[in-house]
């Protein structure tokens, strides 16, 4: 007992920074803002002002009416008009250790996406997920509709 | 009774047309094949576990009805769908960025002359723009020891964020990254020098 409680405690000890690094990792901004916009962040909502910082893993919603243009660090850019969700389920843009992820998860609503150097530097790691297709991108710009 | 009936019928046909536009309405799915905003047009493949379609000239576009279904034949998008369907969100689209590239002394952390003047323009770019974020990433090429290179990039980087604090930028504007020779504005070969690899960009959001 004693042993598995230190075992999680140096198991916490260990894996709590590294978790802690991930979470802080900026990784775009909302640029322009319409009406309501609002960012759900794990289990809280924040509201989505021009300037707000973006994680991975934030999900991006806009009201009626409402609208947002976002920018990731690398370069992609992304807006979406009335009534939309756009969750950034996954994101990596580390050219130096070859290390790229850009995974968007359009829920509903409508999309402008304007591919970054990620799809430049590794088409293959950047996928958009609609709630039924999935779109991959070799560098240009795409409307995306998702009327439910 | 009779008339009961009848107007049950007009409602439930009545019905029928609400749930035929209703169905019609989920079925309103589309991808749009655009040009960027400096003219070029990519490629685009959207799939669905039933099969995949291939977007190639600008307009292309095609509708999604379910995963079990492919995506329908290319069509070629009206402007006027285009504009009465995505206005909103391309009215809040963010301007492109506005981007410099940077070249340095062999070896050193001293910029060009040519280069020192171009500290002025990102200056008057971020105020003009009341920039939100302004990326400054040392790049290498692919000759030497990544270590020393990364070092000499990041170093480079940092130089290029020490210039713009002293002419009154915000220090939380800024991020500094070297890209060593993961992000080459020319791609060579591992071992070959290429002199306009080794730069800093600056990126002005």
């Amino acid at each position: 007992m004693k042993t598995s409680a230190r075992a999680f405690l140096v198991a916490t000890l260990v894996a709590a920074p590294a978790f802690a690094q991930q979470a802080a990792e900026v990784i775009g901004h909302i640029q322009n803002v319409q009406g309501v916009v609002s960012i759900q962040r794990g289990g809280t909502t924040l509201s989505g002002a021009a300037g707000a910082v973006l994680y991975r893993g934030d999900l991006v919603r806009t009201g009626t009416p409402g609208a947002a243009g976002i920018v990731l660090t690398d370069d992609t850019s992304i807006s979406q008009g009335s009534g939309s969700e756009l969750s950034l389920d996954d994101y990596a843009f580390e050219p130096k250790e070859g290390k790229f992820a850009l995974v968007l998860r359009m829920i509903k609503g409508t999309f402008s996406y304007i591919t970054g150097q990620i799809v430049k530097l590794a088409p293959e790691s950047a996928h958009v997920h609609t709630p039924d297709a999935t779109i991959a991108v070799r560098g240009t710009k795409l409307l995306i509709q998702i009327q439910e | 009774m009779a008339n009961r009936q009848s107007i049950w019928a007009r409602y439930s046909s009545g019905l029928a047309g609400l749930m035929l536009i209703v169905v019609g309405g989920c079925a309103s799915r589309s991808i749009i094949l655009v040009p960027d905003p400096l003219g070029h047009v990519g490629r685009a493949e959207v799939s669905t576990s039933a099969g995949k379609q291939l977007l190639e000239k600008p307009g292309d576009m095609t509708r999604i009805s379910g995963s079990s279904n492919p995506p329908s034949a290319v069509t070629t998008a009206a402007p006027a769908f285009i504009a009465a369907t995505f206005g909103e969100a391309l009215a809040v689209e963010p301007a492109p960025p506005q981007i410099f590239i940077l070249m340095f002394e062999a070896g050193a952390t001293i910029l060009t002359a040519q280069s020192q003047e171009m500290i002025a323009a990102i200056v008057t770019a971020i105020e003009r723009r009341s920039a939100i974020s302004v990326s400054i990433s040392g790049h290498t090429d692919a000759t030497g020891s990544d270590k020393l290179n990364d070092l000499l990039a990041l170093e480079r980087a940092q130089q290029v964020k020490a210039l713009l604090l002293q002419q009154g930028i915000k220090p939380e504007l800024i991020s500094v990254t070297s890209h060593g020779k993961g992000n080459p504005a020319i791609a060579t070969p591992d071992g070959v020098p290429e002199p306009r690899n080794r730069r800093v960009v600056v990126i002005v959001h």
